[in-house]
């Protein structure tokens, strides 16, 4: 039912009023006295080193190609799992997962394999 | 107006504000961040629809991955990053007229349909139904299985294509 | 709470499967062995869709199994397999020293060549939406891929962007026109949308809608004008024997797609959708000729060629009757030998010495008869079958959709094909011409020509011949098959 998701819009709610106050209070009311350090981009409080934005690794792409398709297979996954100790032969059900899974397998192998998951 | 109509409203707003963020904003990076508050609307059309599962997919896929990759994407070519891009060339005036006729007709055939509505109640379990159906070979236990297919077709070529040479 | 699982007859798909199985069994060897021996690959693929090929054959005992709404093995979809697995052993063929040659990924290549061929086939098969989408997607995929995958060469990539966001493009058209025609009907089983048509009354605009939707799609697809802005450069930038393949198996198998959404689950709005696919026929040959006519270049000047093919096999779906789907499948089927064959020469002609062009232009061919006088024949042949000269494979192919077109009631659009395939006569003949009649450059030497493609080159000359002159197997297999999906 819709009616159970008041919560999570009673949260989101919550979220947004709040990061609103914490950006809003001190734009108005904080003491501004900029300085070159202040201005600084916060890097975990070390030195920025080049510009920030600098253009990333095509393996950054890899990466998240690799987790979308493995996110969905996740997606495919979870139902399957609901359901799985009620179905019947078991083995069958497993096998038909087991199938899915194998395919999906041979992609990560094929890419370990390429040396798509070293990082340069 | 019952509260689910204020609630689809609302969430109207978000999907299609978001989707005319995408579309105008001069800074690729934002139109990346407009088009993630499409899909939250859009995943709110989902709940609203009581297909819960659908719903999460969504935010898990669509926002969790696919705006990653496409705000990762805009990340690795610096000048879509830094610089400001013009939404519109002159070849506008032709995609607003190409895109009204496509809407007006769409409007005007869709409105006239008699939409076929059931009476039957989404089941409570819907995701152990949907667990039933992807493995029974009387249902989609073969789309599932092509599926992965597809999957591994996509990680191949993903590959290829991000391989330095 | 128990739920049995039925078990199923794998033996439906078996093909599929042996191609999917031939797939990974690619990429597992790939992974193993040394950079020498990749060569091998294309043995272990060839063997595979040779065995899918045969198993196709086999199968058909006429009793058209279907597996549960999603995929049939009836006689269409074996009829199709035969026809995209030819273009796949072909383009195997043609591919082993040319993938050598342009330093094309072999393991890749191969790999997904074949999951390209598997995707083609399950929509031969598909009965149900979805899994026409899922086997759309997984050609597609791997298409996109193959085009972009000489990584030398510049306009491989524009080509592989192109045909990616054109086709991505494609493929939302073709999914909203299903979401429409779920909306009325409740399911996407093809049966029961045929039953939801069938029951009767002032037909559903959302059906409708989601028909032309959906042939908008598959007309990207099969490069139907107005969708076919994206062939000429993807086909001149990818690489020659992806060429070969594509122009063949994606053409047949956006046709199977196409044929059956529109004869068996839209069969009883024929009234609806005929003139539509009649026009569509017109305009791709007259468009597609008349582009051909200019071109220098022969990738492109068979790109354009390919779009009016599209447009001649069109007709036979647009005449609506057992003739026109029967003349269609022999069309395809034809058009799978002389087009593969036809971009094999363009293969064997980079080669050349002094080939300016990249054995892609006309002059690269002039005075190949004196040179290479057994490619100057073949080639001669595919350029005859092309324009449909008698008594070749595709004189017959036009005869039997103009034919069927004729019986149809489409008797105007006959005439659009006769008249367009003698203004095609030229560009074809030019060919011809400039092989036998034209001085080649003396810089110009014949090179020696792989083993592999001149069996395939021989095979697929054979083919159109015979085909051509003693076409009556053929023919009754695709009355068969498309009895298969029209019934009766």
């Amino acid at each position: 039912m819709p009616a159970d998701y008041l919560p999570i819009l009673f949260f989101a709610v919550v979220a947004v009023v709040l990061s609103a106050i914490a950006v809003l209070m001190p734009a108005l009311f904080g003491p501004k006295r900029p300085t070159s350090v202040k201005l600084a981009p916060y890097e975990s409080g070390k030195l920025p080193i080049g510009p920030a934005r600098r253009r990333f690794s095509i393996q950054y792409y890899l990466y998240a190609v690799l987790f979308i398709l493995f996110d969905v297979e996740i997606v495919f996954l979870f139902p399957w799992a609901v359901v799985f100790r009620d179905l019947a032969p078991r083995w069958l059900g497993l096998a038909e997962a087991a199938v899915f899974v194998l395919i999906l397998l041979l992609g990560l192998a094929y890419v370990w394999k390429k040396g798509g998951l070293e990082w340069e | 107006m019952t509260v689910s109509q204020v609630v689809f409203i609302l969430l109207s707003i978000a999907a299609l504000g978001g989707a005319l963020g995408v579309v105008f904003a001069r800074n690729l990076f934002r139109a990346a961040l407009a088009l993630v508050l499409s899909f939250v609307g859009v995943a709110g059309f989902y709940v609203l629809l009581e297909a819960e599962f659908l719903a999460m997919v969504q935010i898990l896929v669509y926002v969790g991955a696919i705006a990653i990759l496409i705000i990762f994407a805009i990340m690795l070519s610096r000048r879509m990053m830094s610089s400001e891009t013009q939404p519109w060339n002159e070849q506008w005036v032709g995609a607003v007229v190409v895109a009204a006729a496509l809407f007006a007709a769409l409007v005007f055939i869709l409105s006239r349909v008699d939409w076929p509505a059931t009476e039957a109640q989404v089941p409570a379990d819907s995701i152990s139904q949907l667990g039933q159906a992807l493995v029974s070979p009387d249902f989609y236990v073969l789309p599932f299985e092509v599926a992965s297919v597809l999957l591994l077709v996509a990680l191949v070529g993903a590959v290829i294509i991000a391989r330095e040479q | 709470m128990e739920i049995s699982l039925p078990t199923f007859d794998f033996l439906v798909v078996a093909p599929e499967i042996v191609v999917l199985i031939t797939a990974l069994l690619v990429m597992v060897v790939d992974m193993v062995i040394g950079r020498e021996q990749k060569g091998r690959l294309a043995w272990v693929a060839l063997v595979g869709v040779l065995a899918a090929g045969a198993l196709s054959y086999y199968l058909w005992d006429g009793s058209d199994p279907a597996l549960h709404d999603m995929l049939a093995a009836d006689g269409y979809a074996l009829f199709l397999n035969l026809a995209i697995l030819v273009a796949a052993a072909l383009a195997i063929l043609f591919s082993l020293e040319y993938t050598g040659r342009v330093g094309l990924a072999q393991g890749e290549y191969y790999t997904l060549l074949l999951l390209s061929t598997a995707g083609m086939m399950l929509m031969a098969a598909a009965i149900n939406l979805m899994t026409i989408f899922l086997a759309l997607e997984i050609l597609s995929i791997s298409l996109y891929v193959l085009v972009g995958l000489n990584r030398a060469e510049r306009r491989s990539a524009e080509a592989a962007l192109k045909y990616f966001v054109l086709g991505a493009f494609a493929s939302g058209f073709l999914l909203y026109g299903m979401a429409l025609i779920y909306g009325q009907a409740g399911t996407t089983s093809l049966a029961g949308i045929r039953a939801a048509v069938q029951a009767g009354g002032e037909p559903s605009a959302l059906l409708l809608v989601g028909l032309g939707l959906m042939i908008a799609g598959f007309g990207f697809k099969v490069a139907l004008v107005p969708f076919q802005m994206w062939t000429p450069d993807v086909y001149q930038g990818a690489p020659t024997s992806v060429t070969a393949f594509m122009s063949v198996g994606a053409k047949v198998a956006g046709f199977a797609a196409l044929g059956r959404v529109a004869l068996y689950a839209f069969g009883d709005l024929q009234g609806d959708w005929r003139w539509v696919l009649a026009v569509l026929s017109a305009l791709t040959m007259t468009v597609g000729n008349l582009a051909a006519l200019r071109q220098a270049n022969l990738k492109r000047m068979l790109a354009y060629s390919s779009i009016a093919h599209a447009g001649y096999a069109l007709a036979g779906l647009a005449a609506g009757n057992a003739q026109g789907t029967s003349g269609l499948l022999f069309y395809l089927f034809a058009y799978a030998f002389m087009n593969a064959g036809a971009f094999a020469i363009i293969i064997a002609a980079g080669r050349f010495e002094g080939a300016t062009g990249g054995g892609e232009t006309l002059d690269d061919f002039a005075g190949l008869a004196a040179r290479k006088p057994g490619l100057a024949v073949a080639m001669a042949l595919f350029m005859l079958s092309l324009a449909g000269v008698p008594p070749l494979a595709g004189f017959l192919a036009k005869l039997y959709v103009f034919g069927a077109a004729v019986r149809g009631g489409l008797i105007w659009l006959a005439v659009f094909g006769v008249v367009n395939s003698v203004i095609s006569a030229y560009y074809y003949l030019r060919v011809v011409v400039s092989m036998y009649m034209r001085e080649g450059r003396p810089a110009a030497v014949p090179a020696p020509v792989c083993a592999g493609l001149q069996v395939g080159v021989a095979l697929a000359a054979v083919a159109i011949v015979l085909l051509g002159l003693w076409p009556g197997p053929i023919v009754d297999l695709a009355r068969v098959a498309a009895l298969a999906l029209l019934g009766g």
